[in-house]
Parts: structure tokens; C-alpha cells; sequence
């Protein structure tokens, strides 16, 4: 016991004293022989497991063998309340979570551990918060979209005062979901860019619209989209559109001005059993090398250095304005804004 | 029943004051009573934790760290208040009663059909249903809304001949998700009736049939007379069902503002927190009914020995010969056929085989593609969450079927507790599926034996969920059973336990098989349960197909949840067949 604690404590002054001259390198050292003593983490996740989830573990622990990666999937209410409720029953199962307001009840419970991200270090401030409580994984602008088989190319909107043409009229719909990429991010963005009152003036014209509220996700409205179900939609994710419209699909997302970017975070759960490799795991994530599966899965990353695999997707690259809606933000306004959908549009 | 005689002639004649025995009453009741007393302590131990996890979430604030917060009335103020709420309230109970009428006249007639004639084509109404029940909920209702919608092969087929620029058919509408719904559950009623039919007493058809009565006249009169209390049961539940299912008037009436009671409940658990509160307090308000209709139903069916048609008498019902109308009849089990099965499968199959959703139409089928289907058939980890699907509806339908034979019996036969036990089975019938989530996640986190994260604690809550179902195909059975038999074997000294074994179960076989068919299937497929519930080692395949279908991969879903319908079809029809050769010893056919 004395030997053992006597080797770990010479240990840790050799990493210091590494540490001195390359402390990034030695800092990952020193996680990666926590991790290896933990051998696992549990990662909660609102990813698609095929496309994202799968690839990223099985990088990852081909990369740090040792340390095995299980993960639990579910939509983001369901995270929170599992982990909200592990937490209050002091018993917290799994290490890290990601989703998009899946952060602020559990942050308002007190169930999120603080980590500042190195990886992260040149990812442009909006996509980070200052204290490391969360750190952007994906970015996700919401545009609308038009099938190009039903609507004539010079009747595509190019502005949102297009969209109250008379054309529209019981022909566009939008997804039914609380978050920054639904109808409250929407309602958000023309408020923040029209200006209050015009912006409502904006939206009380565009209820009369009669926009079909579907009660699924952002994917299953574009579908409907592609499908001619409705020749225009609005708050589709633009990487979903330009998936498809690679295969073939007669679809084209629109840069109206501004588009809402929104986006993922990742974050530490407190008092987690693997906290070391959950770290490891975000740092990995995070970097050039965890972005570029991200890209290949046909999501939109954040780190500066890695494009996106269909270009154009991004502001910076697809040179469209952009209102970058923070979780932080939208978790502000969302009881304003969502308060105005259900009173106009439902 | 001799023992309270029993007990006086042993009384010492002519003792001066006769001590107080106070217990031989008791213990009497007791002795009489320890089943009923054992199953409700059962059922109260499974059914009231949830309850007061509904009770306290009902009466507590929304809070944004997702803990309850301190007393209000709110929950209950809003449903009182809700906007919009007459026209809702109305909109529910017309969609609740015409979806059940669609479901009990389709899945009805349907098994009359096929238990009752010699009508063609039986085994195909036994595949319909398999079929339907196997295919997972969310699939069901996106191929329907694609038949049916704007860019649908019906309203396609319509603008391309007749009109270019109309949609006859709106399926975001009040007719809609009528027929949706009674679609969904037509299925239900079939297995129910089918063993409601199958044990009926064809002395009464044929003596009606040769007293000069009609087919039409005998089914009227004789036929649905005898299984009047269970179709009564059958649409009390179903309606109950109904008025508290809000995927459909979700995913159907919402596009379209065609708002339900329900609709507003769907808004308030998909808000940032949820409120979960505002659900709860619905659903109290469904029990209080469900308890009053119970009651209700209880008085109508007091003498239901009469309908009992399985007596002591010779028994072996044959089945009517329709003539020429068979050929009608075999027309109506195409139909359903059709309707039921082909439509949906035909959607789903086009949007598995295409990369994306598209039209159907013949410019299109250059795209077909097997992409989606290779894709889940390599990918081997589908294999362990099969193996985990398998175990849980196993598990769970067995289980619940013991539980609700048990039960059912107990509540038909008016034991000791047999009407606690009915209030209390049928509870969980109103249970949002995340508010049940919650409960059984709070109370594992909390339990001393290890149960949160495994497929044990899935189990219970299938458990939990399905057993008012379970007890409907049980109690409906055992109605029909007359009591002379078991009354028989009691004389002839059976202890209860050899009654229910020799006598009650053999005779029930054909409502136990298709209880436990009914909820294997659906418990294969459920799957708001398993998304809160499941850890890292008990993942579900209906959990990978919700994160499929909410992440867009919709034609890969549609390829997987084909793949597992079929597998299910398959598990399914091999034990229906052994069941029913189970069957065949006791009732002849």
C-alpha cells in the first residue's frame, strides 16, 4: 500500500515535471492513465446511434484500448429525466451528455460538472461556454426548404416577406418541437432581426398562413417536403436537405436572411463514476480527428479546421447571414417565444 | 359452503356462556379468502406506487430542474380552463366512440367469420392481425398518413385522372384518425372475440335455426345476445383506450388543428421542463371514470352466470354453414385483409426499398434500392437487442397472464376481493407511458434489490402497463365458464387451487393464448417505456428504431421494423399454432 502510493506519487512528479515543458501532452497523459484505471465510461446520448455513435466509440477505443465506451440513447427529455433523477437519488450512472437543452434542467438541478475543453481551445467563443460547462459538438442552422418538382423556380422565397404570398397559404409546415430548431427558434429570429414590433406584425400575418404543425422531428417534416406532401417547409435542418439532395431527392434548403444556427453541446455529469474518461472521451470528440467523423456522418462540426462534407452548410463557408441562437439564449427567451407559437400558430 | 354449517353443529350444546370466537369467522374468511386477499396484496403492490408517483406529480409544480415543486391546484385548473375545451372535450368523445365502433364492427364480424362459419380463407385473418400486431405503432401510423395524405397513391391516383388540382381525401381530420385508431385496435378485438366466439354454445344458434330462424335473425338474437357481456366490456375498454391515446389525434389531427383533450397533454410533456403534472392530473380525472364506468359495468354483468355458455352439458359447437354467402363472407376477410395489412405494408415497403420518401409512382421505381435493408442485416449488434426484446415479451406476457387468469377469476366469480382486484388491474389502463416511466424510475433508483438499468425492471413496467389487458381477455373468458363446474369439482373435493388448474385453465386456453399473443406482440414493439428505462445493457429494439425514426432514418426504419414484424409473425404463428392444438384437446376443433 505505502510502495504503491509512494510509485503513484513519484509518478505524478514525473507528469509534472513533463508537464512543465509540454502541458497539454502531459495533461492527456494524465487522463488517459485515470481513464485507464476506470476502464469505461457511459455516455447518454440524443445522437443517431448508426450514423455517429457507433463510428466515434469505435474510433475511439481503437485508439485507447483499455477503456470501453457503453452508451444509453433516447431523446433529450428522457436524458434529462434520467439523469436529473440518478442525480437526485445520488446514484449518477452515466458520464457525459449531449443535446441541445437537454444542459438547462439538468444545470438548474446542479448535475453538471464543469470541464474546459482543450480541444476546444480554437472554437470560436459562441460555441462555448466561458466556465466549460458545455462545448458544441454540432452545428445545426434551420432553413426552410422547397421540393423543386412542385414549386416553379421563380416562385422560391427569397426573403421571409416571401413567405406570405398567397401561394403558401395552407401549403408549408413546420415540426411541432419546443426546441431552437423548431417554431420558438423561428418566432426568436424574426423578433431579434424585424425588431419586436414589426416582428410580431411579421408573425401575425404569417399565422394567417395557416402553417401545418406536425408533432415529429425536423427529419420527418423534410420527408413530407421531399415526398410533395407540402411544397414548402420551415425549420428543416439544412445538412438533412443537402443528405438527400446528393442521393437524388428533389429538394434545395433556402438562405433566407438570417438563417437560425443552433447547435449540440456536450457535457461532464457531476459526480460521475468514469469522470477521467468521459474527459478523455470529450476531448477526442472535440478534436480535429472526432469532428472529422462527425463531417464524414453528414453533421455540420464546429472545429474551425474540419469543413463539412457537403460544403456550404456552414455560415463562415456558405456565406449566409446567420443569428446564432445559444442554448443560453434560446433557454432565456424560449417561455416568451413559445408562449407566442401556441397563441398564433395553434 | 358447508363449513359455516359445520361450525354451529360443533358448537357445545348447552355451555354456559359461550366464549367469544370472533376468529372462526375470521379465519374462515380468511381460509376461504387467501387467494383473493394474496393476488390484491399483488396487484396493490404493483399498482399503487405508480399511483401516488400520478397523485403526488398531479398536485405538485413544474419546476425547472425537473424535480416536483411545492402543492398547487394549477395542473387541475388548466384542465378546467384548457382553451378551446368544450370543442375538444366533444371532438374526443365523438373520436373515441366512432373508433371504437370501427374497431369493434371490423375486428367483430371479422371473428365471428372465422369462429363461427365455414367461411374460406380463416388463416388469413389470423395473419392480418399477427401481422398488424407485430408492426411497430410509429410505422403503422406514418404508412397511413402516407396512403392517405396529400401526396399519397390515393389522392395521386385522383389528381391524375379526375381532378389535377384537388385533395378529396384529408387525413389530418376528425374521419382520419377515426379510422387510424380503429384500425390500430381492430386487431385487439378480433383476438378477444375469436375466443369469446370460439367458446360459445352453438346448441342455442342451431335450435334457433331450426325453429325457421335466419343466419341474420340467429346471429342477433342468439349470437351476439350470449357474448353481450364481453363485447360490452370489450368497448368499454377500447373507448376508455381511446379517449386516452394521444399518439394518433397527435400525429394525425394536430397537422390538421383537429384538437382533442389529449392533444393539449401531447404539448405539455413535449415543453422545456415537461409537465409532467398537467398529464397526471388528466389522467386522475380517467381513473375517477374508469371507476365509475367499472362500477356501472359491474351492475350490468351481476348476472352474468346466464351468459355463461360452457356448462356442464355435452359440449362441442359446430360451426354455421353460411351457403352461398360464403363467398361474401371469404370477401369481407379479403378486405380486412387488404386493408389492415397490404395497404400499410405495401407504403412501408416503398419507403424502405427508396433512399428517400417519394411519390408512388412508376418514374420512381429506377431508385428502388436494398441500401436500408443492408444496412440493419449488417449490423450485428440488432442481434443482442432481438435476444433482449425476446426475453422481456416473454417474460411480461407470461407473467401477466398468470397475474390476470388469477385475477380475472377472482373478479368474475366475485371472491373475496374480486372487485378491489378488478379497480386495481385496470388502473394502470390510464397511465401516460413517460408518467409510468418516471414512477418506476424514481422507485428503482430507490429500491434495495439492484433493479434500475435492466431488463428486469422493463418487465415490470410491461408488466404493469399491460395487465388491464391481459385481465380483459381473462375476465371475458371466465364469464363464460359456468360455475356448476367448478361447484362440480368442489364437491367431488377439490381444493381451489385444483379447480382453477384442472378445470378453469383448459377451459380458458383459447382467452390465454390470445392475451399472451396480444401482449408479447405489443410488448415486442412498445416503446416509451424502454427509452426511459433501459440502461447500457438492456437496450430494446424498439429503442434503435425510435432513435432511427426520430433521427430520419425512416426508409432504414421502415427496413427494420419490417425485418422484426416478420420475426415476430414468425415467433407468433408457431406458438398460436401450439396453442391452439393445446386448444383442440379441450374444445374439439
Amino acid at each position: 500500500m505505502v510502495l504503491a502510493l509512494t510509485r503513484r506519487s513519484l509518478g505524478g512528479i514525473a507528469v509534472a515535471a513533463l508537464g512543465s515543458r509540454f502541458p497539454a501532452l502531459a495533461a492527456e497523459d494524465e487522463l488517459l492513465a485515470g481513464a485507464r484505471r476506470e476502464g469505461q465510461l457511459v455516455w447518454y446520448t440524443t445522437l443517431v446511434v448508426g450514423q455517429i455513435v457507433r463510428p466515434l466509440i469505435e474510433r475511439f477505443e481503437q485508439k485507447y484500448p483499455g477503456v470501453k465506451v457503453s452508451f444509453v440513447a433516447a431523446p433529450w427529455q428522457e436524458t434529462a429525466l434520467r439523469i436529473a433523477n440518478e442525480g437526485r437519488a445520488s446514484q449518477p450512472r452515466g458520464d457525459l451528455f449531449d443535446g441541445g437543452i437537454t444542459f438547462y434542467p439538468l444545470h438548474a438541478a446542479g448535475l453538471v460538472e464543469p470541464y474546459v475543453v482543450r480541444a476546444a481551445a480554437g472554437y470560436p467563443a459562441d460555441f462555448k461556454d466561458p466556465g466549460g460547462l458545455w462545448t458544441a459538438n454540432i452545428i445545426q442552422p434551420s432553413s426552410p426548404a422547397v421540393n423543386t418538382d412542385a414549386v416553379r423556380r421563380a416562385d422560391i422565397p427569397k426573403t421571409y416577406e416571401d413567405l406570405l404570398h398567397p401561394r403558401w397559404k395552407g401549403r408549408m409546415a413546420w415540426p411541432d418541437t419546443p426546441s431552437a430548431g423548431g417554431p420558438p427558434g423561428f418566432i426568436g429570429n424574426i423578433l431579434m432581426s424585424m425588431g419586436q414590433e414589426p416582428g410580431m406584425a411579421f408573425l401575425e400575418k404569417l399565422a394567417k398562413q395557416q402553417i401545418a404543425n406536425v408533432p415529429s422531428n425536423q427529419r420527418v417534416v423534410l420527408d413530407q417536403n421531399i415526398s410533395g406532401q407540402y411544397p414548402l417547409v420551415l425549420q428543416i435542418y439544412n445538412y438533412h436537405a443537402a443528405i438527400s439532395a446528393a442521393q437524388g431527392a428533389p429538394v434545395e434548403w433556402l438562405k433566407l436572411d438570417p438563417t437560425i444556427v443552433s447547435f449540440g453541446s456536450l457535457s461532464l455529469v457531476k459526480n460521475s463514476p468514469h469522470p477521467n474518461a468521459a474527459r478523455l472521451f470529450v476531448e477526442f470528440s472535440l478534436s480535429e480527428e472526432g469532428q472529422g467523423i462527425y463531417a464524414n456522418a453528414g453533421y455540420v462540426p464546429v472545429h474551425p479546421n474540419v469543413p463539412s462534407k457537403i460544403p456550404g452548410l456552414r455560415p463562415d463557408d456558405g456565406k449566409y447571414a446567420a443569428t446564432i441562437l445559444s442554448p443560453g439564449l434560446f433557454n432565456e427567451r424560449q417561455a416568451e417565444w413559445t408562449a407566442i407559437y401556441r397563441r398564433l400558430f395553434t | 359452503m358447508s363449513s359455516p354449517a359445520r361450525n354451529i353443529s360443533e358448537e357445545p350444546l348447552g355451555a354456559a356462556i359461550p366464549p367469544l370466537r370472533w376468529h372462526v369467522p375470521v379465519l374462515a374468511w380468511l381460509r376461504r379468502g387467501w387467494l383473493g386477499l394474496t393476488v390484491a396484496a399483488i396487484m396493490a403492490a404493483l399498482v399503487l406506487p405508480p399511483v401516488w408517483t400520478l397523485l403526488h406529480a398531479s398536485f405538485s409544480a413544474t419546476q425547472q430542474d425537473l424535480s416536483y415543486g411545492g402543492f398547487t391546484l394549477e395542473h387541475y385548473r388548466s384542465l378546467v380552463q384548457g382553451r378551446n375545451l368544450g370543442n375538444a372535450a366533444l371532438n374526443s368523445v365523438i373520436f373515441a366512440l366512432l373508433a371504437t365502433i370501427v374497431s369493434l364492427v371490423f375486428g367483430g364480424v371479422l371473428a365471428w367469420l372465422v369462429e363461427r362459419t365455414d367461411v374460406p380463407l380463416k388463416g388469413l385473418a389470423y395473419v392480418t392481425t399477427i401481422i398488424s400486431l407485430g408492426t411497430p405503432y410509429i410505422l403503422y401510423v406514418t404508412a397511413w398518413l402516407y396512403l392517405l395524405g396529400r401526396a399519397g397513391p390515393f389522392n395521386d391516383l385522383y389528381r391524375n385522372w379526375i381532378d389535377a388540382d384537388a385533395v378529396p381525401f384529408n387525413v389530418n381530420s376528425l374521419a382520419g384518425m377515426v379510422l387510424i385508431e380503429g384500425f390500430l385496435w381492430s386487431p385487439l378485438v378480433f383476438l378477444m372475440l375469436s375466443a369469446t366466439f370460439r367458446a360459445a354454445n352453438a346448441e342455442m344458434e342451431e335450435a334457433a335455426r331450426m325453429s325457421g330462424a335466419s343466419i341474420a335473425q340467429t346471429v342477433w338474437r342468439i349470437s351476439i345476445r350470449l357474448a353481450w357481456p364481453a363485447i360490452l366490456a370489450l368497448a368499454l375498454f377500447v373507448f376508455i383506450r381511446n379517449l386516452e391515446s394521444f399518439e394518433v389525434p397527435a400525429l394525425v389531427g394536430m397537422p390538421g388543428r383537429v384538437d382533442v383533450l389529449t392533444t393539449e397533454i401531447y404539448r405539455s410533456i413535449k415543453e422545456m421542463p415537461p409537465r409532467l403534472g398537467y398529464a397526471s392530473a388528466y389522467s386522475v380525472v380517467m381513473l375517477l371514470m374508469v371507476a365509475v364506468l367499472l362500477f356501472a359495468y359491474g351492475r350490468i354483468s351481476r348476472h352474468a352466470e346466464r351468459y355463461a355458455s360452457i356448462t356442464g352439458k355435452g359440449y362441442r359447437p359446430r360451426p354455421f354453414r353460411l351457403g352461398r354467402a360464403r363467398w361474401l363472407a371469404s370477401g369481407v376477410i379479403l378486405f380486412n385483409f387488404l386493408i389492415v395489412l397490404v395497404l400499410p405494408l405495401c407504403a412501408l415497403l416503398w419507403v424502405a426499398f427508396m433512399p428517400f420518401m417519394r411519390p408512388m409512382r412508376w418514374s420512381a421505381v429506377k431508385f428502388l434500392t436494398t441500401k436500408q435493408f443492408d444496412a440493419v442485416l449488417s449490423s450485428p449488434h440488432y442481434l443482442g437487442l432481438g435476444v433482449n426484446t425476446l426475453i422481456i415479451a416473454v417474460c411480461t406476457a407470461t407473467a401477466a397472464m398468470v397475474l390476470t387468469v388469477l385475477a380475472g377469476w377472482l373478479a368474475a366469480r366475485r371472491q373475496v376481493a374480486g372487485s378491489v382486484i378488478d379497480q386495481l388491474v385496470t388502473v394502470p389502463l390510464v397511465f401516460p407511458g413517460l408518467v409510468l416511466g418516471v414512477a418506476l424510475l424514481e422507485l428503482s433508483l430507490q429500491s434495495p434489490v439492484p433493479l434500475y438499468g435492466t431488463i428486469w425492471l422493463i418487465m415490470l413496467a410491461f408488466v404493469i402497463r399491460y395487465m388491464p389487458y391481459g385481465m380483459r381477455y381473462a375476465y371475458s373468458g371466465v364469464l363464460q365458464i359456468h360455475p356448476e363446474l367448478e361447484q362440480a369439482a368442489a364437491v367431488s373435493g377439490a381444493t381451489t387451487g385444483t379447480t382453477l388448474r384442472r378445470v378453469v385453465v383448459p377451459l380458458l386456453w383459447p382467452a390465454i393464448a390470445s392475451g399472451w399473443l396480444f401482449i408479447f406482440l405489443i410488448c415486442a414493439k412498445e416503446m416509451s417505456l424502454p427509452l426511459l428505462l433501459a440502461g447500457p445493457d438492456s437496450q430494446t429494439i424498439s429503442v434503435a428504431m425510435f432513435d432511427l425514426w426520430s433521427n430520419g432514418q425512416g426508409g432504414e426504419v421502415a427496413a427494420l421494423g419490417l425485418i422484426w414484424a416478420a420475426l415476430m409473425t414468425l415467433f407468433a404463428s408457431v406458438f398460436y399454432a401450439i396453442m391452439r392444438r393445446h386448444a383442440a384437446k379441450t374444445f374439439g376443433h
